[in-house]
């Protein structure tokens, strides 16, 4: 029996806990006592973050298609195969007919990989993962205004802080472990804010619980603005010495009188003034948001407008003061890092910049990098329809399920001339692969992961990968050797982020021997650099806040007579996103067997809805049947529906409409109808 | 009772000598200060040995794992075949605390009570355990053993008792199988002295001392007895509980598990693994109907589990106030409070 301190595959808090294992299987999993976020403390997922790794399910060989089954082959084909069709189509169309989709369950080695083999083999930008689809937004937007697009506090500076504004953030839920943090700050004296359209958990611990409409938000954050700068709440000194862009943010926000506001948002005058003046008025106010701010067409406007709110009151920059964005995967920040985006290398450095392209090309041993932005996740699945993306190949993503619009995703993989899908599970997404390839789960491999407080932390190898299962470092390393390319020799995850440290000024003095016990959190330039506890300190990453005012725009898709509901999709605490790995998780599963629809009350009683009733919920793109669920939770008039379940698939329903500068979807807003069957 | 003497600096090699006969469970030293109870790989002893803490240190899960694993196997078919899994090795625990030791013989009794459950049982058949007692609480603000009357020294019921007075620890005798142990491993044991056995009488007052928690235990159990708590302290109990799980995984006596079974062509695995009572589908039937189904309803189950329905069939409670459930607990709930709460 063997104990390994690793790092919770499930969500960006990154708690550190202890797999156990006996006899190359995992029998359980504990938490870290002195680790700084778990500090002997798990969530429900865990606690059972070690079962899904036993499943006789996982993929132990690698799988080629043929005469449209998937059948056993050799690495030594399966690998041959990839790198043979994936030359011919760049020689044949071009660089970018290709696709790469990295994931952000995998580590920050093997997303830093996964852009070189793009970049350095195949000259092409188009990788991104599906940071795409939860926090472009804040990437955009908080780089816009910050200079930096991360949780800008640590989760430890929530006890302290005097006022937490959540919005758009199930934390309880969905970052237990911070969740939990805000409930007991509540104890020692701090004032919780939660303005959420669904009536989360937190709203019962609130001071003041606001529900405005879906997509509502540039409206009421405008609003709260004005009443800040009308009753002179604003941070003067701290605007004139820190910010520019003031007087453009005064000018709009003068329209957002609380009247308007309450006729869009349908937030009370009383709670609107409330909220202001208490969150302005706070010396240590700490904002926490997460998907409710950003998968919306306007997601990056929700983003910048949070951040002028923030720097209009002085609240970033400072211990317990801050904008903090709650990353979803375990390691969506470490991807972002890395460089999985279509427009930026590691370290965010832009790929349009000729001297930051030159540093790669002689760090990597090649020439003429490709000079412009690629196409993110929600171009490149559409490329592929448009027959533009003729091979892709999808490392640990499963967009079948977890793209907006399913059935046009489908229709999409369909077209693709070649698709590699390299998982720990032949997913929905790998049916429709021409080449599987099995790779090793996180308690199979060493690499790092970077949590939601930018801590880099280690994962641990505990046992073998199953079956013929490799590392994805390692597939990935073997496919660019088949391709001809000489610089991806690496004998351990630690050579590369040796190579990940020496090209990415925030992660420079990061180094396997000092990540010990706990990790250290970015920007860490030097060996010597002791890591970054809150950002912005004294001066913003990019020098001054910019304050983007920004108008309320409504969301693209809104309920008319046909579609009279709205729908907004998101997660359970018990499942992870496309299930993969928690319906093979005994607990978990047991606990929510199957998809549900949330009604609120009064519409379950209109249209003569009891606990447990089939639905039919339709959209203009699709429909699916579920379980009703009656709860306060939803807000009249609209739904909610989870993600997980490929027998309900969310998805089917989901508008593809994407903010035009973050790409990001609308999943929180599209227009539905319910039938009872 | 009988009485001997090891010095400090012995402890160590009597351990490894042990280890060529025992497979060994000790506190570790891990990594960033963490402390795990864990197997000592005979292949690496002397690294190990030099990671056993001696010292109060807090360890989050009680050594139950190491017959009620969290994840366990029954049964495996291979091949039409049926391998049943049952575990049997010789087991030294050294270094439990007396709460987590009153723990383990509490869920003995629990698992051959109602029929005999080989898989625990078969685990427990050859094992030795070696209390060394807490001189102060690992956990200042969470241990109450004095109030659960479950420590920190036992004065009965055990193998080996260590109690540390300084240079050297007492070591009482309790059972045939720990004075067998001693006599086998006797060159590192002395004889000890009416005036060692003093020190350690004053030790034992001392550590008892130095447990400032102190809950109403006995009126919290006559409570429970009497009528139910105000379902309001229930209420406030489900509004904060997360579903976590970890109060009753870190339980030193819950040994609720569920089984499933993992099914792929023909292979099939027959699992056990923990359960818990606050989640929903531990109570949910067949028909969907669920007797526990509002949050609140689950939320009392393990409190009138262990402070009643434990008193009413064994006559002991089930609580051994180790305090794990407050400290595991993300929202800071857990049995002390809850007493706390209801004997105010």
């Amino acid at each position: 029996m063997a104990k390994v301190l690793t790092t919770c595959i499930y969500c960006g808090c990154g708690c550190g806990l202890y797999l156990i294992s006996d006899r190359m299987k995992l029998i359980g999993a504990y938490p870290s006592q002195n680790h700084p976020v778990s500090k002997g403390c798990l969530c429900v997922k865990g606690w059972n973050s070690y079962e899904f790794v036993n499943n006789l399910q996982r993929l132990k060989k690698p799988l080629i298609k043929k005469n449209g089954k998937l059948q056993t082959v050799t690495w030594d084909k399966a690998i041959d195969r990839v790198a043979r069709k994936f030359k011919e189509i760049n020689k044949k169309h071009g660089p970018d007919a290709l696709g790469f989709l990295s994931s952000a369950k995998t580590t920050n080695e093997e997303n830093y990989l996964a852009m070189k083999l793009a970049r350095a083999v195949f000259k092409t930008n188009n990788v991104d993962h599906c940071a795409r689809l939860c926090h472009a937004s804040t990437v955009a937007g908080l780089t816009a205004a910050f200079g930096s697009g991360a949780m800008t506090n640590s989760i430890e500076e929530f006890e302290n802080a005097e006022v937490i504004l959540v919005t758009g953030s199930d934390t309880t839920e969905q970052h237990p472990l911070i969740g939990s943090r805000i409930i007991n700050a509540i104890d020692k004296g701090t004032t919780l804010i939660v303005i959420d359209p669904r009536k989360i958990e937190l709203a019962k611990h609130a001071a003041i619980y606001a529900q405005p409409r879906f997509g509502a938000d540039v409206a009421w954050i405008n609003g709260m603005m004005n009443v800040i700068i009308s009753e002179g709440l604003d941070a003067k000194e701290y605007i004139r010495e820190r910010t520019e862009g003031y007087e453009e943010l005064k000018e709009l926000v003068k329209d957002y009188s609380l009247e308007y506001v309450e006729k869009i948002a349908g937030i009370p005058k009383d709670k609107l003034i409330d909220a202001a003046r208490i969150y302005a008025r706070a010396k240590k106010a700490m904002i926490v948001y997460t998907m409710g701010i950003t998968q919306h067409t306007t997601g990056v406007d929700n983003v910048k407008s949070l951040a002028n709110l923030a720097m209009l009151t002085g609240h970033v920059g400072f211990e317990s003061t801050g904008v903090n964005p709650l990353r979803g995967q375990n390691n969506v920040q470490g991807a972002c890092d890395v460089g999985a985006l279509p427009d930026v290398y590691s370290g965010y450095q832009p790929v349009t910049n000729a001297s930051i392209r030159k540093k790669f090309e002689s760090a990597w041993g090649v020439k003429n990098l490709p000079d412009k932005a690629g196409l993110t996740v929600t171009e490149i699945i559409k490329s592929a329809g448009e027959g533009k993306i003729r091979g892709l190949y999808i490392i640990g993503e499963n967009p079948v399920l977890s793209d907006p619009d399913s059935n046009q995703v489908r229709a999409c993989l369909e077209k693709i001339e070649f698709l590699v899908v390299q998982d720990i599970f032949l997913s929905e997404t790998a049916e429709y692969a021409d080449v599987v390839l099995p790779a090793a789960s996180y308690a199979e491999k060493d690499g790092t992961f970077t949590n939601t407080e930018r801590r880099v932390q280690r994962i641990r190898k505990v046992i073998n990968p199953p079956g013929q299962a490799r590392a994805d470092w390692q597939i990935i390393c073997e496919v660019a050797e088949r391709c001809g390319y000489k610089g991806m020799n690496y004998s351990r995850p630690s050579e590369i982020m040796d190579e990940i440290a020496s090209v990415t000024p925030m992660y420079a003095g990061i180094s396997y021997d000092r990540l010990e016990p706990f990790g250290l959190q970015w920007p860490c330039s030097t060996k010597e650099h002791p890591g970054t506890k809150f950002l912005h300190k004294d001066r913003f990453s990019k020098g001054k806040g910019t304050f983007s005012p920004r108008p309320y725009i409504p969301p693209n898709e809104l309920p008319d007579e046909e579609y009279n509901f709205i729908l907004s999709t998101g997660r359970t605490y018990w499942h992870w996103h496309t299930g993969t790995m928690t319906r093979r998780t005994s607990t978990l599963d047991r606990e929510v067997p199957t998809a549900y629809v949330e009604i609120h009350p009064n519409d379950a009683q209109g249209l003569g809805i009891k606990k447990d009733d089939m639905l039919r919920v339709s959209s203009r793109r699709g429909r699916i049947e579920l379980k009703a669920r009656i709860t306060e939770k939803s807000q009249e008039g609209s739904v909610f529906i989870p993600f997980h379940f490929k027998e309900a698939a969310a998805n089917v329903l989901t508008n593809p409409a994407i903010d035009p500068i973050a790409k990001i979807p609308e999943y929180k807003v599209c227009a539905v109808k319910i039938e009872k069957l | 009772m009988k009485s001997a003497l090891i010095n400090k600096s012995d402890i160590r090699l009597l351990l490894k000598e042990a280890s060529r006969e025992w497979n060994i469970y000790a506190p570790l030293e891990v990594q960033g200060g963490d402390v795990n109870f864990c197997c000592l790989p005979k292949e690496n002893i002397k690294e190990a040995l030099n990671r056993v803490t001696l010292d109060d240190k807090w360890i989050p899960v009680p050594p139950k794992d190491l017959f009620f694993p969290q994840l366990e196997s029954l049964f495996e078919i291979k091949k039409n075949k049926i391998e049943e899994t049952v575990e049997y090795s010789k087991k030294l625990l050294f270094g439990i605390k007396a709460c987590d030791y009153q723990g383990i013989l509490f869920s003995d009794e629990f698992f051959k009570r109602t029929f005999q459950d080989n898989y625990y049982l078969s685990r427990t058949k050859d094992r030795l355990v070696i209390i060394k007692s807490c001189l102060t609480p690992p956990r200042q603000n969470a241990c109450f053993c004095t109030s659960a009357k479950t420590g920190p020294f036992l004065d009965k019921d055990f193998d080996i008792q260590l109690v540390d007075i300084g240079e050297a620890y007492l070591v009482e005798i309790g059972s045939k199988r720990g004075e067998d142990f001693i006599l086998k491993y006797k060159r590192f044991f002395k004889l000890c002295s009416n005036s060692e056995v003093d020190k350690a009488l004053t030790v034992k007052e001392k550590a008892v001392d130095s447990i400032e928690l102190k809950i109403d235990f006995s009126r919290a159990v006559e409570l429970m007895k009497g009528k139910e708590p105000p379902e309001e302290i229930y209420k406030k109990i489900a509004q904060r509980c997360i579903h976590c799980g970890g109060c009753i995984y870190v339980c030193p006596t819950c040994t609720c598990f569920n089984v499933f079974d993992d099914k792929e062509n023909e292979a099939m695995i027959r699992y056990r693994n923990w359960d818990t009572c606050v989640f929903e589908g531990f109570t949910r039937e067949a028909s969907g109907f669920n007797p526990r189904e509002t949050k609140w309803l689950r939320a009392s189950r393990r409190y009138e589990h262990k402070l009643w329905y434990d008193y009413k069939t064994t006559g002991k409670s089930g609580c051994v106030g180790c305090g794990r459930c407050l400290t595991s607990c993300p929202v800071e709930l857990g049995m002390s409070k809850f007493i706390q709460e209801i004997t105010a």
